[in-house]
Formats: C-alpha cells, sequence, structure tokens
C-alpha cells in the first residue's frame, strides 16, 4: 500500500514539473497578467486586439487576461482584489474615480517618471484629465468613448424625415423623436431610448465644460429631467419605470430595431458593426453628434476615458510598462480602432484605421461627429464624489418614477449634498 | 459485617488518555481549522474595524477612529431622513410582516398536505420548489407579474383599484414586492419542518378529543397549535434572521429604490462598503445589525418559556 502511494505521488510531482520544462525548452515567456472585465463578452474584439497586437510585437510575452465581472460591479471587485494583495501586473480603469481611490490606497504604481522619456503628443493632453489629487499619474488613457446619438436610417427614410445633423438642439431632437414614434402594443416603435442610467438621461449638464456632479449643486439638471419628461409623457421613449422593472437593455432596443434614435457612447460602435454583421439585425444606420443646449456650441459632449493602470504588486512590473506604453500610444491605438473601438490616442494614421472598419458610417456627418469641439469629463474624480454620485442616483430614481416632482427631486439632491460637503 | 469497598480508579490523564484526546482533536480540526479562517477570523476582525477608519488599501492606512463611526451613522437620527434610520425602518416592516405572514403560510399549507395521498406529495413538492429555483429567475418573473400591466395590476384594475404603477418602481408598494416574494419562497420550505411537526404529534390526542366531543377548531387550537410550539419558535427564529439578512431580492428587483424606499441594513452596509469604499462605517452598521438581531433572539429565547411547550 505504502509503495503504491509513494509511486502515485511521484508521478504527480513529475506531471507538476513537466509543463514548466516544456516552457523551459521553448525559452523564457513571460506571462502578463491583465485585469479587466467583458474579456469573453460583449468587448471580446477589443481585448483579443490587445492581445493579437502586443503578442505579435513582443513575441516573449503572453497576455493572460482575469475576466473579472462586468458592468458596474468591475470596479469593486477589482477594488477588493488589489486590496487582497494581488499580483497581476496590469489593471484596466474603468472608471475615472477608481483611479483617486486606488492610488489613495496605494494600489497603483506611479508612472510620472516613465511617462517622461516617451511621446504622448497624441493623448492631446487627456492624460491629464487622469491625474489623481495629488497631481501624479497612475494611469494612461488608451479609450476614449464619447457621447453621440445612434440612429436608425431605415425608420427615418419610412417617416420621410431627413437624417439628424451635428448642430441640432434637444428641442429639435424632441419634436423629432415625437415626429417618429408609431405603432401601439408591441409593434410600437419609439422616437428615441434614454437608458436607466443617470449619464443618459440628465449627463448633459456637463457638456458647458463648467459644470461637474462634483460641485454639489443640481438645478442644472432641471433642464433635462423636463426633456425626458416631456419625451416620456408623449410616448416618443420608454418609460425609465418600464425598463427598469422588465429589465431592458438598451441594445435590444438598437439592434430590434425598436427605437429610431439612441444618445449611448462611442463603445456601441463596434457592437453595432459585428452585430450587423453577424446578422442580428439588417437595416442601415449611423450617429451623429449629440444635441445641445441652445446656449453651448454644438458638437459638445461628455466622455469617458478607460485607463490603464500598473499595480504596485506586480508581478513582471518592466513588461508591464512596455505594455501600457504600447497600449496607450500610436501601435496599440491602431490595434484596437481596427476592431471600431476609439482609441484615446490620436494621429492621422489611427483615425485611418478607425474610419476603415469595415461596416462603420461613411456619412459625412458622422465622420465629422468623431471630432467634437469638447469632450467634457462624465463624473470628476474626487474623494466625496462617490459619496454625492449615491444620492443623486437615488434623487434620480425617485424623479424618474414620478415619486416626487423634478423640483423636489433636485432640492432634495442639494439639501444631502451640501450635508455631505460640510463633513 | 466488613464490606470491602471497591475503590473506584481515579482519573489520571496518562499518555493514552492524552493520545486519545489528541485523536479527537485531530478528527475536528479540518473543520474548526475552516471555520475559524473562513468565519470566526473575519467576525472578530469585522467587530474591530468598527472602531477604526479604514477605506481599504494597504494596513498601513488604518487608523484608530474610536466612536466616530458610530457618531456618524447615529448623527441625527431620523426614520425618514437618515440612511441608517431608513433602512433600520425598511428592514424592520420587512421582518415584521414577512415572519407571520410565512408563518401562516407555511402552517396553512403543512395542513392541507399532510396526509399520504399521492396528490398531497405532488403539490408538496410544488410548494416546495420556491425554494430551490434559482433567486435570478424568480424575480425576473415577479418583476413581470407586478409590472404595471401585468396579471396583478391588471386583476386589480378590474377590481375598480387604480393601480398605475409597477410595484417595484414605487414608494409605496415597493417593500409589499419584496415581502410578497419572501413569502412565497419561504413558505414551501418551512411547511416542510410543520408537517415533519405535525407527523410528531401523538394520535391518541386527537382521539381523545373526538371522544370528548371536540369539534375540528377546537382541536387545532387546543392540541395542534399547543403541540407545534417547538416547530413554530424554531422557524420563527430562522425566519427572523434569514428577513434580516435580505439582500438578493432587494437587489435583483427594486436595488434599494425608488429613492430608498427598499434600503435594508445589509443592501446599506454593501453601499458604504464597496461602492463607496469605507470598511469602517460599514463595519459600524454591519454591528448595529448584529446587535438587533442578538436582541431579538434573546428576547424570543426569554419569551419561549411562556408559549413554548414541550411534551
Amino acid at each position: 500500500m505504502k509503495k503504491i502511494v509513494s509511486l502515485v505521488l511521484a508521478i504527480a510531482m513529475l506531471l507538476a514539473i513537466l509543463p514548466n520544462i516544456a516552457a523551459m525548452a521553448e525559452g523564457e515567456k513571460t506571462t502578463l497578467k491583465v485585469v479587466s472585465w467583458d474579456v469573453y463578452s460583449g468587448s471580446a474584439a477589443w481585448h483579443a486586439a490587445i492581445k493579437d497586437g502586443f503578442e505579435a510585437a513582443y513575441p516573449n510575452v503572453e497576455i493572460e487576461y482575469v475576466d473579472l465581472v462586468s458592468g458596474n460591479e468591475y470596479a469593486t471587485v477589482a477594488g477588493v482584489q488589489l486590496a487582497g494583495g494581488d499580483t497581476s501586473d496590469v489593471y484596466f480603469i474603468k472608471e475615472i474615480p477608481q483611479i483617486q481611490q486606488w492610488s489613495d490606497q496605494g494600489f497603483l504604481a506611479n508612472l510620472d517618471e516613465l511617462v517622461a522619456e516617451v511621446d504622448l503628443s497624441g493623448l492631446m493632453g487627456m492624460e491629464n484629465n487622469l491625474r489623481a489629487s495629488d497631481g501624479l499619474l497612475y494611469a494612461l488613457p488608451f479609450r476614449s468613448d464619447f457621447w453621440v446619438m445612434f440612429y436608425n436610417k431605415d425608420i427615418f427614410n419610412a417617416a420621410g424625415v431627413p437624417y439628424p445633423t451635428n448642430d441640432w438642439t434637444w428641442a429639435e431632437y424632441v419634436e423629432i423623436a415625437e415626429q417618429l414614434t408609431q405603432g401601439e402594443g408591441i409593434d410600437k416603435v419609439y422616437g428615441t431610448y434614454h437608458h436607466t442610467w443617470l449619464s443618459a438621461a440628465v449627463n448633459w449638464a456637463v457638456c458647458d465644460g463648467v459644470y461637474t456632479f462634483g460641485d454639489g449643486n443640481y438645478d442644472p439638471l432641471k433642464y433635462f429631467y423636463e426633456m425626458i419628461q416631456e419625451l416620456e409623457d408623449a410616448g416618443a421613449c420608454m418609460e425609465y419605470s418600464e425598463i427598469r422593472a422588465l429589465g431592458i437593455g438598451y441594445r435590444d432596443m438598437i439592434y430590434g430595431g425598436d427605437t429610431a434614435m439612441l444618445p449611448m457612447g462611442t463603445w456601441l460602435v463596434g457592437g453595432m458593426i459585428n452585430e450587423k454583421a453577424a446578422g442580428t439585425f439588417d437595416f442601415d444606420w449611423s450617429f451623429a453628434s449629440v444635441p445641445h443646449k441652445d446656449d453651448i456650441a454644438a458638437k459638445s459632449t461628455f466622455g469617458n476615458l478607460t485607463g490603464v493602470s500598473i499595480n504596485k504588486n506586480a508581478t513582471n512590473p518592466d513588461v508591464a510598462w512596455e505594455f501600457v506604453k504600447w497600449l496607450s500610444g500610436e501601435e496599440g491605438a491602431k490595434a484596437i480602432a481596427a476592431v471600431g473601438t476609439r482609441p484615446a490616442y490620436v494621429s492621422d494614421a489611427v483615425v485611418a484605421a478607425y474610419s476603415s472598419v469595415v461596416g462603420f458610417p461613411t456619412d459625412a456627418t458622422a465622420l465629422d461627429a468623431l471630432l467634437p469641439n469638447m469632450v467634457s469629463i462624465e463624473v470628476p474624480p474626487g474623494a466625496k464624489v462617490p459619496e454625492l454620485m449615491t444620492i443623486v442616483n437615488q434623487e434620480h430614481s425617485l424623479i424618474m418614477t414620478d415619486e416626487v416632482t423634478i423640483d423636489e427631486g433636485i432640492a432634495s439632491m442639494n439639501e444631502r449634498a451640501a450635508e455631505v460637503m460640510a463633513d | 459485617m466488613a464490606t470491602t469497598v471497591k475503590q473506584i480508579p481515579t482519573y489520571k490523564p496518562g499518555k493514552r488518555q492524552r493520545r486519545n484526546t489528541l485523536i479527537a482533536y485531530s478528527f475536528l480540526a479540518p473543520n474548526l481549522i475552516g471555520f475559524a479562517v473562513i468565519t470566526l477570523i473575519p467576525v472578530i476582525l469585522s467587530v474591530a474595524l468598527a472602531f477604526f477608519n479604514w477605506n481599504g488599501g494597504t494596513l498601513d492606512k488604518i487608523s484608530w477612529a474610536g466612536l466616530d463611526n458610530f457618531k456618524l451613522i447615529f448623527d441625527n437620527f431620523s426614520f425618514t431622513k437618515n440612511d441608517l434610520g431608513i433602512s433600520l425602518k425598511n428592514t424592520v416592516l420587512y421582518t415584521a410582516v414577512s415572519v407571520p405572514l410565512t408563518i401562516a403560510f407555511s402552517l396553512g399549507f403543512a395542513m392541507v398536505l399532510n396526509r399520504a395521498a399521492r396528490a398531497a406529495k405532488t403539490f408538496r413538492m410544488i410548494f416546495f420548489f420556491p425554494y430551490i429555483a434559482s433567486i435570478v429567475a424568480i424575480c425576473t418573473c415577479w418583476n413581470y407579474i407586478l409590472f404595471k400591466y401585468g396579471p396583478v395590476n391588471t386583476f386589480l384594475n378590474y377590481l375598480g383599484l387604480h393601480m398605475t404603477k409597477s410595484w417595484t418602481q414605487s414608494r409605496d408598494f415597493a417593500i409589499w414586492s419584496l415581502i410578497i416574494v419572501n413569502v412565497w419562497r419561504h413558505a414551501g420550505y418551512y411547511m416542510v419542518m410543520y408537517i415533519a411537526g405535525l407527523q410528531n404529534i401523538p394520535k391518541e390526542l386527537y382521539e381523545a378529543a373526538i371522544v370528548d366531543g371536540a369539534n375540528a377548531w377546537q382541536k387545532f387550537r387546543k392540541i395542534t397549535l399547543p403541540m407545534l410550539t417547538p416547530t413554530t419558535f424554531f422557524v420563527s427564529i430562522m425566519l427572523t434572521i434569514t428577513c434580516f439578512k435580505v439582500f438578493d431580492i432587494v437587489v435583483l428587483m427594486t436595488e434599494g429604490g425608488p429613492g430608498r424606499a427598499t434600503q435594508m441594513l445589509v443592501t446599506y452596509i454593501y453601499e458604504l462598503c464597496f461602492t463607496q469604499i469605507k470598511y469602517g462605517v460599514a463595519s459600524a452598521v454591519a454591528m448595529v445589525l448584529l446587535a438587533v438581531v442578538v436582541l431579538i433572539t434573546i428576547f424570543q429565547f426569554k419569551a419561549e418559556k411562556k408559549w413554548v411547550n414541550y411534551l
């Protein structure tokens, strides 16, 4: 019996060593662990493009993605993993406030010294939006998504309405949305669709480049709450409470041809191209700039940067820096642009790669909309911002379900925010 | 008479004894170590954390806070404005309604289905099903059932009530939609316990009652209910604790909204801990939750002597 046990153990040990021997035979290959979200589902295309592109440029490195939960929970789960002393090399930053939180907590490696030696002109200073409150840089941007307005050309054609232009005001937008709404019940086609997020409803208030959600005053949201209410009352967009109760997804609305227009981030471009190619839908589509308020310039929008950062506990910090440099530079930008994802680094070659993706809208309006006049930051960094956003989101749900009036809701936001700001 | 007192061997912890003890501990060790590492130590740490400031990060970022975290959550305490007050009020309302309702339904089902007929077995299975079904699927279905134009509202409108909102999207109804789902989900599970309790009641008691001319209500009131009190006691404690730590249904159906209408203690802890990354404050709220549950359980055990009958 003892002999059998020791034999089994010996074989097990041999088997455990074998892969290492095989790896050694191939020559030293470093595995770079990159933490991200939706690696194999919603964001599969650009993740694959990054992996393929980087491995082609650096044949001795293999990228291994660590796929955490998707959506809003990414920041939470990744933060907990970092707090546990994880040694993965690279963390993608989904939302800017993460940088503040994680650098405060000492999770991220400082990049200032490293950055000094590379040419980041193509980022056009965007990296400065990622600086933490100590003025230091802990992440570089590699994607820059901003909001545009997608539309279904077939619905516009059928209704005989001219396509959106980049200089629409919100008033014109509401008028056209009501005009495009038709049908009843299951066949109903809505003029437009505003998702339940704060960003899809009232974040337009930050497009003036001055106002931010960190200010603690929410009066500027009133204009947009009234606009959404008007659209809902006219039946021109699906009601918030209906979307919430039924768990409707914005992608289903546009893919299914259930809405004529959809204000959404440029991250949807890749999805639209791929889904059309896969046969999910067959209508023609394009996008234009989001409409603007009368008192600000046309082609003003807001957006979010997706960053890449290095874990302070990284196993391979040097390789991680090579990766960050590559990804936020021109080569990485070309790689992700080639699959319809908008990179942060912009140069003629990158723009050419982006807009020449098969299936990318070719009309002049869309190409012009790719170069906004101003891109404000969706939610600014700041120590009190997470708490403020919790409050705004709670009151947002009350206003949107008509549980309180717009004025009551905003008054409550201001009152509760004042308490937070006073602490 | 000379009696020889047989000397009882005195207890001497000899080598053998010690070895036996060690063997016993070694059998317990895997379980105890697991319990200590994944339950006991984290619990103790979270109690301690309530008295520290820690917003995550490396351990050198921890600083002593004393009672500051508690001061913060009890600051301006009110049941309508303060986060802790609102979640405490919601959790207590949710529990106070859910527990008696679940007990009533599970006892009712048990009474009806406590028979050997094949149909009864089938129905028992059907009533038990919600407990093993995926909670995500359950909540999705209930969201549809309680939808603005869903079957429940259609029926209520037919009765002349004017229902214009989805239950989960209304401040007044949202918490009731959670209670309905909770009762529906747990009634079948506790029904099984009640059936076991019912089957343990000696038949002689009923026979004697029949001889004395007792009617069905009297038998239920004077025999069944008193004999079931140990089961009811157990069920009420289990249910109270389950209700106090409600989380899944809230996240899946209302996300604590609209506003803070369905914010519970645990969802508030989650929000503080994982969205705002304030581990110390979140632990302080967790201590409040612990204190409330402990107080209620002590009360239940004290009251036990007054109403629970053991044979």
